[in-house]
């Protein structure tokens, strides 16, 4: 395993509530979560880079909208 | 980084067991001499991974290094099989799971000449399940419980439906009709004990 570093992550109430919420979703440690949060954001940028496009498809309608990713 | 552990493959010619190194995040040039090494060995064959280019796969390495990873297995400093995972952007299907997240294993294969669609007489054994137990052990240093999934090949879906004791999750529409197949927590602890 690469050595890792440690850091303070300041978040208001909303948002380290909405951490929580969803390291209890997805069954993982704010750690865990924050990294998967960081590797999701450097492939959607990658593929974005490429030129590629990403949208969110409703599973019955097939209706698509675009997402804007900063 | 690259870095490697030793591990063990069967010999088949012998049926002694031979030491291998297990090598963590394969670097590009190594990529590029296995495919060269290996293409050759798939002319003429049946089978379904020969036209897989690796050179074209590590380019999800490059684009997206903290998601895919390559891994590999060397004896006699000849590469006998590689795999390809993602560790971001997959959620489990399997009902007792669904939503979590797990390691996504995009490629394995075993070199050429390991392989009993290829060759007459393959020389080691070993190379899919050292490579399944180092997904999950991935998967657990991720905190994903050890969970892991697939797109099978048919040639493959036996393999790892009854070797590997994985759920066969069904033809997946969304990706060329290939059988998707997950690892549960129960599953998982029966293919580590075995």
């Amino acid at each position: 395993m690469s050595d890792r570093k440690t850091m303070t992550l300041n978040l208001t109430d909303a948002e380290m509530n909405a951490l929580e919420e969803l390291c209890r979703k997805k069954d993982l440690s704010k750690t865990a979560l924050m990294r998967q949060a960081l590797r999701l954001y450097q492939l959607i940028n990658a593929r974005l880079d490429v030129g590629e496009k990403l949208y969110f498809e409703h599973e019955k309608s097939k209706a698509k909208s675009e997402v804007m990713v900063l | 980084m690259t870095e490697t552990s030793p591990v063990f493959l069967l010999d088949r010619a012998t049926r002694k067991l031979r030491d291998a190194i297990f090598v963590d995040d394969v670097p590009p040039e190594l990529v590029s001499q296995v495919q060269s090494a290996w293409s050759p060995h798939f002319a003429g064959s049946t089978a379904e991974h020969g036209h897989w280019d690796w050179n074209k796969k590590y380019e999800l390495v490059e684009q997206a290094p903290l998601v895919y990873r390559v891994f590999g297995i060397v004896v006699d400093e000849e590469m006998q099989g590689l795999m390809l995972v993602s560790t971001a952007g997959k959620n489990c299907r399997e009902t007792s799971q669904n939503g979590k997240p797990l390691v996504y294993i995009e490629y394995l294969a075993t070199a050429p000449w390991n392989s009993a669609d290829i060759v007459a007489e393959p020389r080691f054994s070993g190379v899919g399940k050292i490579f399944i137990r180092a997904a999950i052990e991935l998967s657990l240093e991720e905190e994903f419980g050890g969970r892991i999934g697939l797109h099978s090949l048919p040639q493959a879906e036996t393999w790892y439906r009854d070797v590997c004791g994985m759920t066969d999750l069904g033809a997946d529409t969304k990706y060329q009709g290939l059988h998707y197949f997950e690892m549960t927590p129960q599953q998982i602890e029966a293919f580590m004990r075995g």
